[in-house]
């Protein structure tokens, strides 16, 4: 007992510097340490130093289902809720676009805004004998059983479909064959990679940085409509010749019947982190490109987003 | 020296009068919060950072703050194990072992001077080693790929038999229903659930802690209501609390062994502080053989796996510092810290930003001595919790069991999932089936099936590709030893017993 | 005479087969997968029946059970803990733990004016601690209005 009356005496400092009780709350749908964590708490972190809240914004943490529980939890239990933020991503849609949420659809929430995006990357080994995408798609063409790819989601997740989506394009039909591994996370499958268990690595750029800058390994394409400002020497697949574009937007939905002011008063609020000094600089230290959607014209995107993922999906016999 | 120079670099960033502060603060409240079951270093960290925020603290004071934390929640997590039987955190989980029945003789007092020392042992030794060896030993994770992943899994699981039990077909069934309940959830290889009957909470599985906490904490407070503390270490007649010098030395190459067990076993992506402790342990009950008395509450049994722990939590560092990948739950939450300071962990790190890897191995280095200079005076206070009358402390160990574990999803389902492990943990400790390989079935059950299956798919299912590698013979060879080596070596010691009988 | 550890190992024996067959109803995909989802499952299954088997036919000691009115105790725990993570989001944290903490306190020590003490006690204690200490989002009370 002793433990906890001198641990109170300690709270009673800490709390006098920490300030009222914190009134706005992001829900970081994952453990911390993932991207979602992260942009709870970068966002939350800003919207505060940017005095757009007046308290520290409390992250919460809630892992499970890939997102789904978070998402049930918003629309079931705190549908009106307008001080509530989620952080989100295209895994929430291409799990939304999957059903993998127990039903529960996109229109469910209203999906607020993107400030950031992670460009799709797929590398190989520093000492790998494919130098381009051209060189990659030809192996598999000719043996499939040749390349394995490692990345940080489950089988037919965002990292898988990355690859399916750039060999659909070659023409390559053959999807079962093409190996795949998924991993706990970027960097466990650059390792894997590196180490030469696998051939390539399906990723985002904010996961191969370090590695790319170490020389360690090599990224054959970026799957962007432009080459993206800081890595001008990684091609595009588009001008190898291979239409795939696909980024890992980091932005938030919030609660489905908020009122409108409340849902334009957090767009504004988001567009205003994403033109900080702060944001910028989160950004180019974790390798994320500039991609701001506010609003109305988000929720839009994100409708077709999830619609043709939903489609690929279909066709390539991820869901039924 | 460039390490010296290094070095130097690194404590004039954190050894300031605000540092030194904070690190005691840390170690405290870390201390405090691996105590509490539910609550272990990854979650005490988490629930930490956002401070870190409001307080407006710098990368380097951050850094101190959450590293004093990390350390003194790998420290805290062994007072519950050894005072009420109850792990604080996976990592503490085997100190229950030899910890408790030290406890009950009434030596808890000794038995956690002995563990403060190892945990100082084992932590300090790990510093070492990542201040000398991290760019190295960053190399060693390319050498480990699913065959190998799945060998070292397998090691594990083969010496469970000697646990605790002296019925191997319990301990078996107990490492089945850990694995069986490993396998509910998402499965990574087709991204199809398992098991989940359609529920979203299970869609990611069962988390450990929910099954520790029930399996240990609850189904305590179950024993004790049925027996009103017979038997338990609460209200044993203590010992006075002094430094038992004599157990130190003669746990002294226990406590080396087991930091090399315990670091090689952290610095494995993947593997981390729970299978330290776990090999680190069992390496030295084999060494000890049937004589050395592991499982009744011996010295040695206490120190090899606390030092194994926390090196494994500063081997845990090496991976992710250099690589990024986070070995464990509570690297994982320092690696979203990091990032949150716009400071990237990679390859690159340690000559990009020598001010922070320096300064973090500084204030690692304080950490540790502020905890051993803390932790050694504080079991006084500790053996206290034991002179609580019960009908205070289950009820309060209870209620902090469930706002630890309502802390990690928020849901009511994960509490009930906890009361049903309370009601299997308590059915269990009557019918002498052990617990401890059901913990480790989940801890490692999905790891292992799915280094097996990444196997098969990468050799196209020839299964020759899982000894494929030296690493991996090595480690075939080890677990089948471990496997047999226990029915021989128990074959061979009873002969003499039956001549002088 | 029914023995614990034969008892036991029925129940093992049927819980892995139940197993078992929730283990066939599997979805499997569209990946190439050489050990599928179903196969560990199913190993796991089968050797806990094997394991589950052995009890039936090579019981351990015996084990003790406690008298029916402990037993009743111990029963009445279980459900007030499954009350009280079910109470403990829609009417905040101090009501709910008071009065678990007092009806676990009073099971183990039947005296019904400390049981309450401890129950208020633990309540604001363990609050103020994970609340100012820890920095856990708590809430105390039930909130009177959504949003």
């Amino acid at each position: 007992m002793n433990i906890s009356i001198r641990a109170l005496g300690l709270s009673a400092f800490l709390t006098l510097s920490a300030g009222a009780v914190s009134a706005a709350e992001c829900i970081a749908p994952a453990n911390p340490g993932g991207g979602w964590d992260f942009t709870c708490r970068q966002i939350g972190k800003i919207l505060y130093t940017l005095g757009e809240v007046d308290s520290p914004v409390q992250v919460t943490n809630m892992a499970g289902g890939g997102g789904g529980l978070a998402f049930g939890h918003v629309v079931n239990e705190r549908n009106t809720d307008e001080d509530l933020i989620v952080a989100a991503s295209s895994a929430t849609a291409t799990r939304l676009a999957q059903n993998a949420f127990g039903g529960l659809t996109a229109d469910q929430v209203r999906f607020v805004g993107a400030i950031g995006a992670d460009p799709g990357v797929i590398v190989v080994a520093d000492d790998s004998p494919y130098q381009s995408l051209n060189e990659l798609v030809d192996a598999i063409k000719a043996d499939p059983g040749s390349v394995a790819f490692a990345g940080g989601s489950a089988a037919g997740g965002f990292d898988h479909l990355k690859v399916l989506q750039v060999l659909k394009e070659a023409g390559f039909d053959d999807i079962r064959k093409i190996k795949y591994i998924g991993v706990d996370g970027g960097a466990d499958a650059i390792t894997q990679t590196v180490g030469g268990f696998t051939q390539a690595m399906t990723g985002d750029m904010s996961e191969i940085v370090g590695f790319l800058k170490a020389g360690e390994v090599r990224a054959l394409a970026v799957l962007t409509q432009d080459r993206v400002p800081g890595f001008e020497d990684v091609p595009t697949a588009k001008e190898q010749g291979f239409d795939v574009v696909a980024v890992n937007w980091r932005g938030l939905y919030v609660p489905k019947d908020i009122s409108d002011e409340a849902f334009n008063a957090w767009a504004d609020k988001l567009l205003n982190v994403a033109n900080s000094s702060e944001w910028k600089a989160a950004m180019e230290a974790n390798g994320l490109a500039p991609f701001t959607m506010v609003g109305d014209q988000f929720q839009n995107w994100v409708n077709t987003v999830v619609a043709s993922v939903e489609a690929l999906s279909r066709e390539i016999g991820v869901i039924q | 020296m460039e390490l010296l120079s290094n070095l130097a670099l690194g404590f004039s960033i954190a050894l300031s009068p605000t540092t030194l502060f904070l690190a005691v603060i840390g170690c405290f409240l870390g201390t405090i919060i691996g105590s509490l079951p539910g609550l272990g270093p990854s979650n005490g960290v988490a629930i930490l950072i956002p401070l870190t925020f409001s307080l407006g603290f710098d990368a380097t004071a951050a850094l101190v703050l959450m590293t004093s934390v990390y350390y003194g929640a790998m420290y805290g997590g062994r007072i519950s194990s050894i005072l009420l039987n109850i792990p604080g955190d996976e990592p503490a989980l085997m100190t229950t072992l030899d910890g408790y029945p030290m406890a009950k003789q009434g030596r808890a007092g000794d038995a956690l001077v002995l563990s403060g020392v190892a945990s100082f042992v084992g932590a300090f030794l790990a510093t070492i080693g990542l201040m000398l060896l991290a760019p190295v030993l960053a190399q060693v994770a390319y050498l480990f790929g699913p065959a190998e992943y799945f060998a070292l899994y397998l090691l594990a699981f083969s010496t469970l038999g000697g646990i605790a039990s002296n019925n191997q077909a319990k301990a078996a069934l107990a490492s089945c229903i850990g694995l069986a309940i490993a396998m509910i959830g998402l499965d990574n290889n087709t991204g199809m659930p398992r098991f989940t009957f359609g529920n979203l909470h299970l869609m990611d599985g069962v988390d450990f802690l929910v099954a520790i906490v029930g399996l240990f904490a609850v189904a305590e407070v179950f024993i004790f209501i049925e027996s009103h503390g017979k038997g338990s270490s609460i209200g044993v007649k203590l010992e006075k609390v002094r430094i038992p010098f004599r157990d130190i030395k003669n746990s002294f190459w226990t406590m080396i062994r087991a930091s090399g067990v315990g670091f090689v076993a952290g610095v494995l992506p993947g593997a981390g502080a729970s299978l330290g402790s776990f090999l680190a342990y069992m390496s030295e009950k084999s060494l000890a053989g049937p004589k050395g008395g592991f499982g009744t509450g011996v010295p040695r049994g206490v120190a090899a796996p606390e030092a194994g722990n926390n090196a494994a939590a500063g081997g845990a560092l090496v991976p992710m510092l250099t690589l990024g990948v986070p070995g464990s739950g509570t690297t994982a939450v320092l690696l979203a810290l990091l990032m949150t300071l716009n400071i990237t962990p990679g390859p690159t790190l340690f000559t990009d930003r020598p001010d922070v890897v320096w300064g973090l191995i500084a204030s690692l280095l304080i950490a540790n001595f502020v905890l051993l200079a803390m932790n050694v005076p504080m079991v006084k206070v500790f053996v206290r919790v034991l002179s609580v009358p019960p009908a205070i402390l289950l009820p309060g160990v209870t209620m902090i069991s469930f706002v630890g574990i309502y802390s990690l999803t928020g849901s009511y389902f994960d509490l009930l999932l906890m009361v049903g492990f309370g009601v299997i943990g308590y059915v269990f400790r009557k019918l002498d089936v052990p617990t401890v390989p059901i913990i480790l079935g989940i801890l490692l059950g999905k790891h292992m099936e799915d280094a097996l299956r990444r196997a098969m798919v990468l050799s196209d299912g020839d299964a020759s590709y899982l000894f494929s590698s030296g690493i991996a013979i090595t480690l075939w060879i080890a677990a089948v030893l471990g496997f047999f080596a226990p029915i021989f070596v128990r074959r061979y010691l009873r002969k003499p017993a039956a001549v002088s009988d | 005479m029914l023995h614990s550890d034969r008892v036991f190992g029925l129940v093992v024996i049927l819980v892995a087969l139940a197993y078992i067959a929730s283990a066939l109803q599997i979805q499997t995909s569209f990946m190439s997968d050489p050990v599928g989802s179903k196969t560990f499952p199913m190993l796991v299954g089968a050797v806990a029946a094997i394991c589950g088997g052995t009890m039936v036919f090579r019981p351990g000691e015996d084990a003790h059970w406690p008298a029916l009115r402990t037993l009743l105790s111990l029963v009445l725990s279980v459900i007030v803990m499954v009350v009280y993570a079910y109470s403990l989001k829609p009417l905040g944290f101090l009501i709910p733990t008071a009065v678990t903490a007092a009806i676990l306190s009073y099971q183990i020590s039947p005296r019904p004016v400390f049981a309450i003490l401890t129950g208020v006690g633990l309540s604001v204690g363990l609050f103020l601690l994970f609340k100012y200490a820890l920095d856990l989002g708590l809430v105390p009370f039930p909130k009177m209005s959504a949003g």
